[in-house]
């Protein structure tokens, strides 16, 4: 009886011995990232962390190099051609290009995943709006025809929203590109725990506020990647992140915060890269006088931007930040240097407030969403915009809210004053036109044609159809200089984005699209 | 002289107790006057001078703003400590009124309270705070209301069964012989029998409820973020892990506050002794 | 009242318990102001009327409230708690899924609290106002006095960062599966797979979660185990046992602790009742995936289904855990009936 006892253990300890070795040899990525997305559906995709996925799953027609994003380079279209007029792009697929369930990649995928994304009438699918039609005109060859001629339509396509999917796969799962999409697609489910692209990777799993699991697809047309399974660990903290980075636990930590950066780059065993990222953090005034009180009238909107500390926020961002001149970010073309923004002068902001009417100041609510934002805390700034507000007799009530109410506030114009971020839709300095009278955020300040100067809407409608490089620039200094001086935002700062990983990485790039390349990442 | 007799006996008597008095008495009275003893405002920022290890010019080091932590554990008293106090004290009172009313009528009004107090009890008070801050926005007294409407079942009970037990003590049994009224009786002979453990059970309970507010205002539920508040200063801590002193030396103060709030309701229970402790085990 | 129609009469009282326990949980969902509809559509389809009234009609919010209610209790009575807004998934799958790391917690922190607090409180009575008593009680206050958030922390920082002692948040080691689902236990899943180093892995990541959430729950019962030996041991029928000749730690565990155990059983019923239903702190920060972390997204991400799903069920597991309890006591102690 004791034999047998003895022989069960050792045959326990020996499976166990041969289980561990046979783990080791699987090479596994993990990653550490506060969850941002809920869902693993491309069509629907508009979060940062989500582009870090569907970047390694999913491919686009044109994608860009590795580090930049200045130049467009081919992705699932081996080549294209612009018409005279600009309205009609012609792209040639890839013959090679395969599904991971081996199908091969044809034109009808592009027009369906295309017209899925324009039609459910999600978060991303405004950037289709210049797209009159998508046509396949051949197996492999595909006729896109715009309403309008639009410069920055390539760099549009990159964006994950845009990726090519399965078209016969998705619908098989309750896909579809009709023009009612968005009440009879069903396959948003299915795209959770699985996955219909050309990339190196497929989805293995998705728990969500867990963890993603990434493998490897055995049918990838391109060159193999490194590693086997990429385990995306939901960590919310920083601090945990950085934990589990210092411990082994972790290979590559997403949202480093600048106060961590220099007891992250004494070790030894980790890199650590900073950079500046494209994000703008902002304050909002509103125009609307019933929504916005006191900080509607245009002289506290100015008092507002010379009672700013840049520099203290420069500071509380750490290692790469900047401050925007106006709002438009640094490193677009066309930007003014941060050195031609206003400075803080408290006695300026004071005299301006006093001639608005307000020698005593004034209270007002600052509304924003309470979170972090790649190492940003919302709450933090928005505590060192009362304190600065406070100087020039602004009382400020600081009102955190809830990411998805304060947003859905924000996008129907009812914020008074708030503090958000904006990040590029696409590469090219016509996204930040979303700030004057009618964009986007325009909008959501009530900046419309009835309450704007003509010299601004005279601006704005001239650089939409601009296409002389150097007359845009020139009209972009313009509107720049008009919004430093009018206009109803105020540039905070723009924030360094930071990434910490262990030394044993290799082929670590970062890009703004996409954040970090997983697929070229080897140990 | 007398004075200082009295506090020798006492503290020769029940050290422990003591030593609870003496930290509570010197909380309240940072907490009066905070100004008095911190050595800088607690709002008053720094931006140069964050995240600062402890130091000659500041004890507790800075936080994340340059604000000195040791001026903002001082003042954090003036938003824990009331709020403590008033949702015991409140759900003392309700829970009170509706326990006793409860278990001296007794029949079917006494079950449908019961159920209540379960039902209100088991109800998750995280998500009902919540709830009362997204309804009404984050502040300290929507705090407190959230936590007044889970709290006060536990009184309701205790006194209860207070009730039912002093009920059937022959003194009762004697007034309503004598024809004294529902009220007289409620009144004059039950309820004053049950202050003593109502008492004790409170002291004990406001470290308990200061503990649970700052665990609300860790979760961002309770006042304003840039307000001194120990659970939100913890909280704030968590994100600069390497600077530890941001959430230690705030969750010291809880720590000691709520110890001594302890130590002094053990010390009241062992001088009501007996007589309560089977009722209060209940 | 004898005691099985007592059991019975409460079980049956459980019903209009379970039925305001819902009502609750719908008011609650209710009183939230945020709008789902503008929360979960993006921009452009909350723009379109077509699309909202599709999403209203798709989770019921065009019904006037009380038809609401009515149509969620229907289907509670079918076992469907509807669907989570943020994930897509049915409620109850959720639940189910993230309940036994709940479980697995709580039982842990019993455990410790349990073994601690005993030993704690008898060695305190035993010897009473010797040094080593001082040092419990100490040791006991401070479990009841130290706030939850700022022990895991403090936990963490010396043991995880400073010592390495102990593994890193979450139940597993970020690169292991979890062993095949059996009860969602990774403990008692890992031994019935035969995963061993799973089990060790889980057991490890159980520590300090563990010792954390049980230190409040251990203050507690090590001070009532004391108070109540100190009774039990000057009673009669223990001189008794000692003027018989029985040796004395006999006397101590047979005779004295059984008795003296009876006010402890509350307390654990009520700690674990407490650890099921609070356990969200602790779970933030271990980054724990239980209900108490669900129920926090839930409450954060204003998921009306998932609030109320998940408010209800802790809410369920802890009158059942008092119902339980209260059935206990009358089993250990004859003498005590009904109220």
């Amino acid at each position: 009886m004791r034999r047998i006892i003895l022989f069960l253990l050792f045959a326990a300890l020996a499976l166990m011995f041969t289980v561990n070795v046979i783990a080791q040899e699987e090479k596994v990525l993990i990653v550490g990232l506060s969850e941002d997305y809920h869902s693993l559906d491309p069509s629907r995709a508009y979060e940062p962390g989500g582009a870090l996925i569907h970047h390694s799953v999913y491919e686009t027609l044109v994608t860009f190099p590795p580090d930049s994003v200045s130049e467009i380079m081919p992705g699932l279209a081996e080549r294209w051609a612009i018409s005279g007029d600009g309205l009609v792009y012609t792209f040639t697929l890839r013959e090679e290009a395969a599904f991971s369930n081996g199908d091969p990649l044809t034109a009808e995928d592009v027009v369906f995943s295309f017209n899925r994304m324009k039609n459910l009438k999600d978060n991303p699918s405004f950037l289709a709006d210049t797209i009159e039609s998508v046509e396949a005109t051949g197996d492999l060859t595909v006729v896109m025809t715009l309403n309008q001629p639009d410069p920055a339509i390539l760099a549009k396509l990159v964006f994950d929203a845009f990726s090519i999917l399965n078209a016969e796969e998705v619908q098989a799962h309750g896909g579809t590109a009709a023009e009612d999409a968005a009440v009879t697609d069903t396959a948003e489910g299915w795209l959770m725990d699985n996955s219909a692209g050309t990339g190196p990777y497929m989805v293995g799993s998705y728990e969500p506020t867990v963890r993603t699991v990434l493998l490897r697809n055995p049918n990838y047309w391109g060159a193999t990647p490194y590693f086997d399974r990429i385990i995306i660990r939901n960590l919310p903290e920083s601090a945990t992140q950085k934990l589990a980075l210092e411990a082994g636990d972790l290979h590559i930590a997403m949202d480093v915060t600048p106060d961590q950066i220099s007891s992250l780059e004494a070790n030894p065993g980790i890199e650590v890269f900073s950079t500046q990222s494209d994000t703008l953090i902002f304050l909002l005034c509103n125009k609307d006088p019933e929504t916005g009180g006191p900080v509607t009238n245009p002289l506290v909107q100015l008092a507002i931007r010379y009672a700013i500390d840049y520099e203290g926020f420069r500071f509380l961002s750490g290692k790469g930040a900047n401050t925007p001149a106006a709002m438009v970010p640094l490193g677009f073309a066309g930007v003014l240097e941060s050195s031609e923004g206003l400075s803080r002068d408290v006695d300026r902001a004071r005299g301006l407030l006093a001639g608005a009417g307000y020698p005593d100041g004034f209270r007002v609510d600052l509304r924003y969403p309470d979170f972090n934002y790649i190492g940003t805390s919302f709450g933090v700034v928005a505590q060192k915009v009362q304190a600065d507000l406070a100087e020039v007799g602004i009382t400020v009530k600081l009102v955190p809210e809830e990411f998805q109410t304060s947003l859905a506030a924000y996008r129907a114009g009812e914020q008074g004053f708030s503090l958000w971020l904006w990040n590029p839709d696409y590469y090219d300095t016509l996204d930040y036109v979303e700030f004057l009278p009618e964009g986007v955020v325009g909008n959501r300040a009530n900046w419309t044609a009835k309450n704007a100067d003509q010299e601004i809407l005279d601006l704005r409608d001239a650089v939409k159809i601009e296409t002389d490089p150097e007359k845009r620039n020139e009209l972009f200094r313009k509107i720049q200089i008009y919004e430093q001086h009018h206009g109803p935002f105020v540039p905070l700062f723009q924030p360094g984005v930071h990434f910490a990983y262990t030394a044993h990485l290799k082929g670590f790039y970062y890009n703004g699209q996409w954040r970090v390349d997983l697929t070229q990442l080897s140990f | 002289m007398k004075i200082l007799k009295v506090i020798r006996l006492h503290a020769r008597r029940n050290p422990l107790m003591f030593v609870g008095l003496v930290i509570c008495i010197l909380w309240f009275a940072v907490s009066l006057a905070p100004s008095l003893v911190a050595p800088y405002g607690p709002l008053e920022q720094n931006i140069r001078k964050r995240l600062q290890p402890p130091s000659a010019n500041h004890l507790f080091g800075t936080d994340q703003l340059g604000r000195d932590i040791l001026s903002r554990v001082l003042y954090g008293g003036r938003i824990s400590l009331p709020a403590g106090l008033l949702v015991v004290v409140s759900a003392a009172i309700v829970g009170t009124v509706m326990g006793s009313v409860a278990g001296y009528i007794g029949g079917a009004w006494d079950e449908i309270l019961m159920r209540i107090t379960e039902v209100f009890m088991s109800f998750p008070i995280i998500i009902l705070a919540m709830a009362v801050t997204a309804a009404l926005g984050p502040s300290t007294i929507n705090a407190v209301i959230a936590m007044v409407v889970v709290w006060w079942p536990n009184y309701a009970r205790i006194i209860r069964s207070l009730v039912l037990s002093v009920k059937a003590n022959e003194y009762v049994q004697a007034s309503r012989a004598i024809g004294a009224s529902r009220t007289y009786i409620l009144f004059r002979t039950i309820l004053p029998n049950c202050v003593a453990p109502a008492l004790v059970m409170a002291t004990l309970d406001i470290g308990n409820a200061i503990l649970i507010f700052a665990s609300l205002s860790f979760l961002g539920l309770g006042p304003e973020p840039s307000a001194a508040e120990w659970g939100r200063m913890v909280a704030d801590g968590i994100d600069y892990f390497d600077q530890w002193w941001l959430s230690a030396f705030p969750g010291i103060a809880i720590f000691t506050i709520i110890l001594s709030f302890n130590l002094v309701g053990d010390g009241l229970r062992d001088v009501l002794d007996p007589r309560m402790r089977k009722a209060l085990t209940r | 009242m004898p005691l099985h129609l007592y059991l019975v009469r409460r079980i049956l009282l459980m019903i209009p318990l379970v039925f305001g326990i819902s009502l609750m949980a719908f008011i609650v969902a209710n009183t939230i102001p945020a709008d789902p509809t503008a929360a979960n559509l993006g921009e452009r389809a909350a723009a379109d009327p077509e699309i909202v009234a599709a999403f209203q009609r798709k989770w019921g919010l065009d019904q006037p409230i009380h038809i609401q209610y009515v149509t969620y209790v229907k289907n509670l009575l079918h076992g469907d708690l509807g669907i989570s807004i943020q994930s897509r998934r049915p409620i109850m799958e959720e639940l189910a899924r993230y309940l036994p790391a709940t479980v697995e917690l709580a039982t842990a922190g019993i455990l410790v609290s349990l073994v601690a607090g005993v030993t704690f409180g008898v060695i305190s009575a035993v010897w009473r106002n010797r040094p080593i008593d001082f040092v419990v009680r100490i040791l006991s206050l401070i479990g009841v006095s130290a706030p939850v958030f700022w022990l895991a922390l403090i936990g963490q920082l010396v043991l995880y960062r400073n010592l390495g002692l102990v593994p890193g948040p979450g139940r597993l080691d970020i690169v292991l599966t979890a062993p095949p689902t059996v009860t969602g236990l990774y403990v008692i899943d890992s031994i019935l797979a035969g995963q061993w180093h799973i089990l060790a892995n889980a057991l490890a990541h159980l520590i300090l979660p563990a010792l954390v959430l049980g230190a409040f729950s251990m203050g507690l019962i090590a001070r009532i185990t004391r108070s109540s030996m100190l009774e039990v041991l000057s009673l009669d029928y223990i001189t008794t046992a000692r003027s018989k000749g029985l040796r004395e730690h006999l006397v101590i565990i047979r005779h004295a602790l059984r008795n003296a155990l009876m006010p402890v059983v509350t307390i654990i019923g009520l700690a674990y009742g407490n650890l099921l239903s609070g356990a969200v702190l602790t779970e933030t920060i271990f980054a724990w995936g239980g209900i108490g972390l669900y129920a926090y997204n839930s409450a954060r991400t204003l998921d009306f289904p998932a609030i109320m799903g998940v408010s209800m069920l802790i809410a369920i597991l802890f009158i059942t855990i008092n119902l339980i309890v209260d059935m206990l006591y009358c089993w250990l102690d004859p003498r005590i009936r009904v109220d």
